[in-house]
């Protein structure tokens, strides 16, 4: 196990199977030439595989957005993986495009970010600190209430 | 087979290139990527845009039509930018942007549209990672808004 998989482990964290995409498409592409992981957009699931569903500023707390945004950044991770081998080779988070399903006059689109953001900071320290964009969406597939996609700088 | 003959053999026509419509430009090369600006269906035969929300104006079935024709139109980009499109090493990523009402859930139906022709016509090399997102309003209400960044040959 690396050094990024003990650090997840001793945080508490367990990674899901990562999730095979819904249709044509993939999870993940390597740039090798730039070094950088380019991630299709992830959504929460429960532990029975189920979607996470709704909508912040409707059904759900800021507090369970992030709790949704958090397992988002824990299926990204889990695709990293298998498309990495081993998440020691993460050099540093690039980017994070966090997307909320929310009502048009939810605001607090950053305090549901910060599951998929803290997270990367908790496991790779200094290497998780990313650029973001978090923004209200009128709707998501399925109804999820986060959709997270991430640019990763890989050796 | 080149993606040029096989976009014949599709029985394919590439739209004409769109133009931007403000202070920005249609696509920018760096680092052996490909960024290219968001892009909505090209004009119908009738010589206007299809406008109107997915699963409001057009049904799910429509809306995939809709994202195919936007991929023709980032298809028929990268050949007036590239010259030619053996120069795609790979499709990376699709932001997919679909114009819908609140209560809409099957945006990942309407851009396998676009994701679909990509592999159609560049096989192995169009298989992409994509977000597939709902928006209250696009420009000009265009059903569905499509960007994408690829690997190209130097």
């Amino acid at each position: 196990m690396g050094t990024i998989e003990e650090r997840i482990a001793s945080l508490g964290y367990t990674l899901p199977d990562a999730a095979a995409p819904v249709a044509n498409y993939v999870s993940t592409v390597s740039v090798e030439g730039a070094g950088l992981v380019f991630t299709s957009g992830h959504v929460p699931r429960n532990e029975d595989g189920s979607f996470v569903t709704g909508r912040l500023g409707d059904d759900l707390t800021i507090e369970q957005g992030y709790e949704a945004a958090r397992n988002v950044g824990l299926a990204l991770l889990a695709s990293l993986k298998v498309e990495l081998g081993d998440l020691d080779r993460v050099e540093r988070v690039v980017k994070v495009l966090c997307m909320v399903n929310c009502t048009s006059d939810f605001a607090d689109q950053p305090a549901v970010a910060n599951g998929a953001s803290d997270l990367m900071v908790e496991v790779f320290g200094d290497k998780g600190r990313h650029a973001r964009s978090a923004v209200g969406m009128a709707s998501l597939p399925a109804n999820v209430p986060v959709e997270v996609e991430m640019v990763v700088k890989v050796s | 087979m080149t993606p040029e003959e096989r976009l014949e053999e599709l029985g394919i026509e590439l739209p004409r290139p769109q133009r931007p419509v403000a202070n920005y430009v249609s696509a920018v090369e760096t680092g052996g990527l490909f960024f290219a600006a968001g892009a909505g269906p090209p004009p119908g035969p009738d010589g206007r845009i299809p406008s109107g929300k997915v699963g409001r104006d057009f049904t799910v079935e429509e809306g995939y039509e809709h994202a195919r024709s936007v991929g023709l139109v980032q298809i028929a980009r990268l050949k007036d930018e590239l010259g030619d499109l053996g120069r795609v090493r790979r499709i990376v990523k699709l932001l997919a942007m679909v114009n819908c009402p609140p209560d809409f859930d099957q945006h990942p139906a309407v851009v396998n549209g676009c994701s679909d022709l990509l592999v159609e016509v560049f096989g192995d090399a169009g298989r992409h990672a994509r977000s597939a997102v709902g928006m209250s309003s696009l420009p000009f209400e265009i059903p569905v808004e499509i960007e994408m960044i690829v690997e190209i040959i130097d």
